[in-house]
């Protein structure tokens, strides 16, 4: 309670003093405002896997190749899903080449059935599933020369969907590593 | 000592206005008692104020970014694309029309590409992607890596062919970390 009369002693009811408060909640607000980016830029990333040179001094390694998830999207109709260890065809899966629009966005395409194949595929074949482990399956993509970028892209996002955990990783990563076959 | 009797003294009032009654105006009386007038000086309600900037102040605070707008040419239609990753700082390869540009450099076109119709490097692009690799490992610490991205710009109705040339260029000028910048969709939860 105020002693009002003072009498040496400090209130203790003092009052929060508003206006220096609300300068400062509005001088946030325009700077966050002023330097707010709203676009929503992102990338989806392709690596080149482009090996170095030999080193002479280094045993080859006899290791077998892993298994790559080869996706085919030269036919007009489907899209071919083909598991090669090496040279070896492992295993070949057809799925039909299904484009759908995505609402609100004009000449924007998706394909959920090479998605949702894609996904149960890396479960059966994959292999590198468990969280401990480090490296990420490779899927390659083989593209025709007349192929418009936006489909190519769908199909890279596609390839994307399947997520596993990471050890040390915050959130799920995808299961594939994505790269380009330029023949 | 009080001249009024026991039965006029109001030991308890009637609830009322009280405030500046005592102030000997007629107008002030006015005021305080009412009078159907609205007040001119209505105070501002401070609380819902205070509130509302600080629930701006805390969104605008969560959706900050640092990593500052990218220079996108607006000729150029990105796609758009759900899973993807957040932007990062690297040289901008943009395809527009028949122009290629670095950092917004011309470094070359497309045109021999399609009219030859096949696969091949691009030489300025090539040249200028490798002097800025050179550039960095002079700037930088030995050994530091060279992390090799580079993002591509690319308009959505551009050829498979175009894109794999300039992607096989940036690879061999020492940039196997390709990007492609598109725009981010919701994701849709299937």
């Amino acid at each position: 309670m105020s002693s009002g009369n003072g009498g040496g002693r400090r209130t203790v009811d003092t009052e929060i003093n508003l206006i220096p408060m609300i300068d400062l909640l509005v001088c946030i607000v325009s700077f966050l405002l002023i330097t707010a980016v709203w676009s929503q830029m992102a990338r989806v990333n392709a690596d080149a896997q482009v090996p170095g040179p030999p080193d002479p001094d280094k045993e080859l390694d006899p290791t077998p190749p892993e298994k790559m998830l080869h996706v085919e999207m030269r036919d007009e109709e489907k899209f071919t899903l083909i598991w090669k260890q090496g040279a070896t065809v492992v295993n070949t899966i057809d799925v039909p080449r299904k484009a759908v629009d995505v609402s609100g966005s004009e000449g924007v395409v998706r394909f959920p059935d090479l998605a949702t194949k894609i996904a149960e595929e890396w479960k059966l074949n994959g292999s590198h599933r468990d969280a401990s482990d480090k490296k990420l399956d490779q899927a390659v993509l083989h593209t025709d020369n007349r192929t418009p970028f936006r489909e190519v892209i769908a199909v890279i996002d596609a390839i994307y969907t399947p997520k596993r955990e990471l050890a040390g990783a915050n959130e799920p990563v995808p299961a594939f590593n994505v790269t380009f076959s330029v023949n | 000592m009080s001249t009024k009797s026991f039965h006029d003294q109001k030991m308890i009032a009637k609830p009322g206005r009280r405030l500046l009654h005592f102030v000997p105006l007629r107008f002030v009386q006015r005021r305080v008692q009412g009078g159907g007038q609205r007040p001119v000086d209505a105070p501002l309600n401070l609380i819902p104020m205070i509130d509302f900037l600080v629930v701006i102040a805390v969104f605008l605070l969560m959706s900050f970014s640092t990593s500052g707008e990218i220079p996108v040419d607006k000729s150029i239609r990105l796609p758009k694309a759900e899973n993807t990753l957040d932007m990062l700082e690297a040289p901008m390869v943009a395809i527009t029309g028949s122009q290629i540009l670095v950092d917004g450099t011309p470094a070359g076109s497309t045109r021999a590409i399609e009219e030859a119709n096949r696969l091949q490097r691009i030489d300025e692009l090539f040249n200028i992607l490798k002097s800025k690799r050179e550039l960095w490992t002079q700037v930088h610490d030995a050994q530091r890596p060279f992390p090799g991205v580079v993002v591509l710009q690319v308009d959505r109705d551009v050829p498979a062919l175009v894109v794999k040339s300039v992607f096989q260029t940036a690879a061999f000028a020492g940039y196997p970390n390709v990007s492609f910048m598109v725009d981010r969709l919701p994701q849709s939860g299937g």
